[in-house]
């Protein structure tokens, strides 16, 4: 028989004012059970995946770049996406490690925007590699929003799963808000539930 | 040693890392591979099909890498099979001398490159031809 130590679990309302950031940057991740942290980056061609066990209400965010512009030569791509598995498995590792279940994860995606008129789709090639991922390792992806052309803040709260979107041209939001099950606030940022 | 004789075993419980490894190994002109999820499934298959290389990760569920590495050296029809441990960079220190004494041949730091795994396989097996 194996012993089991009771979780204790904690809501994920944390009182107003109590909350506590941790800002993701590039090739970074981060994972956590405290409730009253909320999980922040910005993105441009980079993605960031928000993975999540939400019996456990243990999450995490990472937030890569696969390095290399070379589309064609299949070696390079290889050695590029080497940089995105990595962090990918640190991140579902990191939340194994806390006890989540890989079959229960559930993931957002932000980013892969195009950043550039005219230049190679860095953005696209991230958002790609990120589906792909998620396909081939069987974990459901929940909502995000992938590609479009203008840079996001992200504020990910683990416990809940919420996340808030802030694109960061406010004047372009409403011709961007091609993500789904979303309703611009009036504060110019978009949910994800 | 001839690339196309070379039969490597690839264990990663990642499909996305099981799969950026073949092509690597195809890249290099191996193209007998065969993989398993865990040490476990491993082991079932070098018992079933010995492989000339295994390439395995580190952190897996069921049978670890380490345990899967201790088994493989404790096994007399699998002892002196060529083994590559696959770790993430944070676990190098002690990964590495934990795996040196359990008869590791090399490792490998995560993430890598095509060229970085051929260097790795040629320590261990030879120059690939």
């Amino acid at each position: 028989m194996i012993a089991v130590a009771a979780r204790k679990y904690e809501p994920c309302s944390p009182a107003v004012g109590s909350e506590r950031r941790v800002h993701i940057i590039q090739s970074e991740y981060h994972v956590t059970s405290d409730p009253v942290v909320v999980l922040t980056t910005v993105l441009g061609s980079c993605v960031a995946a928000c993975l999540r066990d939400p019996e456990l209400k243990i999450g995490g965010m990472n937030h890569f770049l696969l390095p290399g512009q070379d589309l064609e030569d299949g070696s390079l791509a290889r050695n590029a996406e080497s940089f995105g598995v990595h962090l990918m498995e640190m991140l579902v590792n990191g939340l194994l490690r806390q006890g989540a279940r890989r079959e229960r994860l559930v993931a957002k995606l932000f980013g892969g925007a195009k950043m550039i008129e005219g230049s190679a789709d860095i953005g696209t090639r991230n958002a790609d590699f990120a589906e792909r991922f998620l396909h081939h390792e069987g974990i459901s992806l929940v909502g995000g929003s992938l590609r479009g052309t203008q840079a996001r803040r992200i504020q990910y709260w683990p416990c809940s799963g919420r996340a808030r979107q802030s694109f960061l041209r406010s004047d372009q939001i409403l011709q961007q808000s091609a993500a789904p099950a979303c309703e611009p606030l009036s504060n110019g940022s978009i949910e994800f539930f | 040693m001839i690339a196309s004789a070379l039969r490597v075993l690839i264990v990663d419980d990642q499909l996305t890392s099981r799969l950026l490894i073949r092509e690597g190994l195809h890249d290099l002109g191996i193209s007998n591979i065969e993989w398993a999820s865990n040490g476990e499934e491993g082991m079932k298959v070098m018992l079933a099909k010995p492989a000339h290389l295994i390439i395995s990760d580190l952190n897996m569920p069921k049978l670890d890498g380490l345990g899967f590495l201790r088994a493989v050296r404790s096994t007399e029809a699998t002892k002196k099979t060529g083994f590559i441990l696959l770790t993430g960079k944070g676990d190098d220190k002690e990964v590495i001398a934990r795996a040196a004494k359990l008869g590791a041949n090399n490792v490998i730091a995560k993430p890598f490159t095509i060229p970085m795994l051929k260097a790795k396989i040629e320590a261990v097996v030879g120059k690939l031809k």
